[in-house]
């Protein structure tokens, strides 16, 4: 028997539960914002007045070379790695879920470890590594005979662009492996089982059962790497500082330093809600193509 | 990746809702600020990084002496973190830190966003016994919002056995006749490479800290901006200068490092570098960081200078003060410490004794210039630090300069990895320095 008040209960329960998302999102997410739309239409040092100078920022960023330099590094660089970690994990992810290999854990865990080391430390260690003069990099590769000049990895636009490229590659790999191997192993063993009795090789089960299989998934980490690349903060930062000649600016690299190096708020506000709508665009896409209704 | 990226923008809308929350608080300044009374307990809280408060700690025990009842705590971090932290701190009135530390570099920037303290009437016994220029980027609107520090006047420091061994004197007068201009300069850097292989200084073609370039603009009165505060980095001078430098890295002279780096400091310590052109703040860190060993190899003279005719031979980089929050709840203490650290010439000598700072105060006839530094070849260093000081062009570094320097940096990697010319780079760096800026 319901009585009334347990009626309205009912009505409201549900609403109180989700509740906390909604204000912590209007408070942390919603609000800021708006409110960052609102500076994004003013001329503003990060204190005192705000001066309303409508669209002018918008203006300024749509001519501003290095604008649109940062959204084509952050594109190269995700050509220059993302094709090659998704490959090696999904040759990883293989190798781990394969019968035959000993010592699974481990490997998953070594391979993961880079993810969840400090990256500002990981950066230095780096640093250290393709350091021109004296690196350890360059002097091997010069010791066993490779190159007779130092390659300047932090110090030319390509090198620089491949050595955050490699940076990221060596951070993601372990996760994007992980992802994978979960899509691995929803792959029902009859399928490869099958397969061998047909005679088939297990270089051609793994680029004819096991590529379109996790197709999905590759899709999944190439998306997630999109987003991850043109977000890009501090790998340049402590490498390269975004240079040299802006070769490695990316949006949100390009945003701190309008913000908080050249107290351009307003500036650096348009770039956020700019970076705002290629994210939303970006996972629009994403919802898109997972919108499965097979 | 996705959840990386979430988090950074997150972390953006939590810092513009921070910011978003400042304005709103600015009645809260007024609350307190009376000074303490009696035997009341004070804490001022400084926010500093950590060579600065090597030079502050040797003063803390007199201090605690004469203000028994003020405790101070400092919160050390990098110097680049402290301005954009303390920018959001006194957007959201917070009265803590009490005191900031600023190098002169950032100084002019902070200052214009208005949240510092005015301490115009106090500093004013201090504005004749400073270095002058000091003062110009702590002034805003004929008001005064920081205490000068320390300066960093410029000097050539330079190796014995490389100048010896290239047929060079090594006798500092000596040198300082023989190598009297930028153009004697390179001759000299010509021959010792020629001699020993080593190159005359260390400065990275792509990612130059510019603090050699803007030395020898700055002996010369130059500047990115000029004395009307227009953009000037287009003007033929500069240009001139530019062009210098250029040459001696087309011609192999320049050890491929950016300055004060690591890469640099092995350079030092292997004897591939023979000078070092800059503030005096770098005998520390050759004598105690890069190059230990070297006990005796180094000597000091003046820099160079453009032309003989030239009324100004020395140059200024780098430098540090301290400011009060406009928020501190204690500004009186705040000042007192200030005033006991900065003007008083007992704690000033002391940190340049000991901690290196050669004081922005002019303590011309203190006994401690005279003292020889051993790894020094038994030189009196600061005597030649002194004269520089006193031959330096009443220059400021001006609110736009952290934006300008970083831009120059791009000058040259334009010029030495697209072979752009000087004037064509220089051009372009004046134009986005208009046009970001808002100057003529």
């Amino acid at each position: 028997m319901k009585t009334p008040k347990w009626n309205k209960q009912l009505l409201f329960a549900p609403y109180l539960y989700i509740s906390p998302y909604f204000i912590l999102f209007f408070f942390f997410s919603l609000y800021p914002i708006l409110y960052s739309f609102y500076i994004s239409l003013t001329d503003w040092n990060g204190s005192g007045e705000k001066h309303i100078i409508g669209f002018d920022n918008y203006v300024q960023l749509f001519g501003d070379k290095t604008f649109w330099l940062s959204l084509w590094n952050s594109s190269l660089i995700f050509l220059m790695y993302v094709p090659l970690m998704l490959f090696l994990g999904l040759i990883f992810a293989s190798i781990l879920n394969s019968n035959w290999m000993v010592g699974k854990g481990f490997f998953r865990m070594a391979l993961f470890v880079p993810n969840f080391v400090s990256v500002v430390a990981v950066s230095f260690v780096f640093i250290l590594l393709l350091n021109t003069q004296d690196g350890l990099v360059n002097s091997i590769l010069r010791s066993i005979g490779l190159i007779d000049n130092p390659i300047p990895w932090l110090e030319s636009p390509w090198w620089a662009r491949i050595s955050v490229a490699i940076m990221v590659l060596y951070r993601w790999l372990g996760y994007n492996m992980l992802l994978l191997l979960t899509g691995l192993q929803n792959i029902s063993k009859d399928l490869y089982e099958a397969a061998y009795v047909d005679g088939a090789t297990k270089i051609k089960s793994f680029f004819y059962i096991t590529i379109p299989l996790v197709k999905k998934m590759l899709l999944f980490c190439t998306v997630l790497s999109t987003i991850g690349t043109f977000s890009l903060f501090t790998e340049p930062f402590i490498l390269t500082q975004g240079g040299p000649l802006n070769s490695t600016m990316t949006p949100v690299l390009m945003l701190y330093t309008e913000s908080f190096q050249n107290f351009n708020f307003g500036y650096a506000s348009s770039i956020a809600v700019c970076f705002f709508i290629l994210m939303m665009v970006i996972s629009l896409l994403q919802m898109r193509i997972f919108d499965d209704k097979e | 990746m996705k959840r990386k990226s979430l988090l950074y923008v997150l972390i953006t809308c939590l810092m513009f809702s921070l910011l978003a929350t400042a304005c709103s608080s600015d009645n809260k300044q007024n609350e307190s600020t009376a000074p303490a009374k009696g035997d009341e307990k004070v804490k001022l809280v400084v926010w500093i990084w950590e060579t600065a408060k090597d030079g502050l700690d040797l003063n803390m025990e007199a201090f605690k002496a004469k203000y028994p009842n003020v405790e101070v705590e400092f919160q050390t971090m990098k110097s680049t973190d402290l301005y954009s932290k303390y920018l959001i701190t006194s957007n959201t009135g917070d009265v803590v830190p009490d005191i900031i530390t600023v190098e002169s570099t950032n100084l002019s920037q902070i200052v214009q966003i208005d949240s510092l303290l005015d301490i115009t009437s106090r500093v004013e016994p201090y504005k004749d016994k400073m270095s002058s220029y000091k003062w110009e980027d702590a002034t805003k609107d004929d008001k005064v919002y920081a205490m000068p520090w320390d300066s960093g006047p410029v000097v050539m420091f330079y190796r014995n056995d490389l100048f010896a061994q290239a047929g060079l004197p090594t006798d500092p007068e000596e040198v300082a006749q023989k190598i009297q201009t930028w153009d004697d300069y390179y001759e000299a850097a010509k021959l010792v490479k020629e001699k020993t292989g080593a190159m005359m200084y260390g400065d990275s073609k792509t990612n130059s800290s510019n603090r050699m370039f803007e030395s020898m603009m700055w002996q010369r009165g130059l500047w990115y901006f000029d004395a009307e505060g227009n953009v000037a980095v287009d003007s033929p001078e500069i240009k001139e200068s530019a062009d210098f430098l250029i040459k001696m890295q087309n011609e192999g002279l320049v050890f491929d490092a950016r300055a004060n780096s690591d890469q640099w400091g092995n350079g030092i310590r292997d004897g591939k570098i023979a000078t070092v052109v800059g503030g005096s703040w770098h005998d520390a860190i050759i004598e105690n960081q890069y190059s230990p060993a070297d006990k005796g190899k180094w000597s000091v003279t003046m820099m160079p200078k453009w032309s003989k005719d030239d009324k100004y031979t020395g140059a200024n980089q780098g430098g540090a003060n301290l400011a009060i929050n406009k928020n501190s709840k204690h500004p009186e203490e705040a000042w007192n410490f200030i005033e006991f650290m900065l003007g008083s010439e007992d704690s000033q000598v002391q940190m340049m004794e000991k901690a290196g700072l050669f004081p922005a105060m002019l303590v011309n006839n203190d006994a401690s210039l005279e003292e020889k530094s051993a790894y020094f070849n038994d030189q009196a260093i600061r005597k030649v630090y002194a004269q520089s000081l006193a031959n330096t062009y009443p220059l400021a570094y001006t609110s736009d300069f952290p934006m300008a320097n970083k831009l120059m940096t791009d000058v040259w990697a334009k010029v030495f990895l697209n072979n752009d010319s000087s004037e064509k780079a220089l051009q372009e760096m004046a134009a986005e320095l208009r046009s970001k800026t808002k100057r003529n």
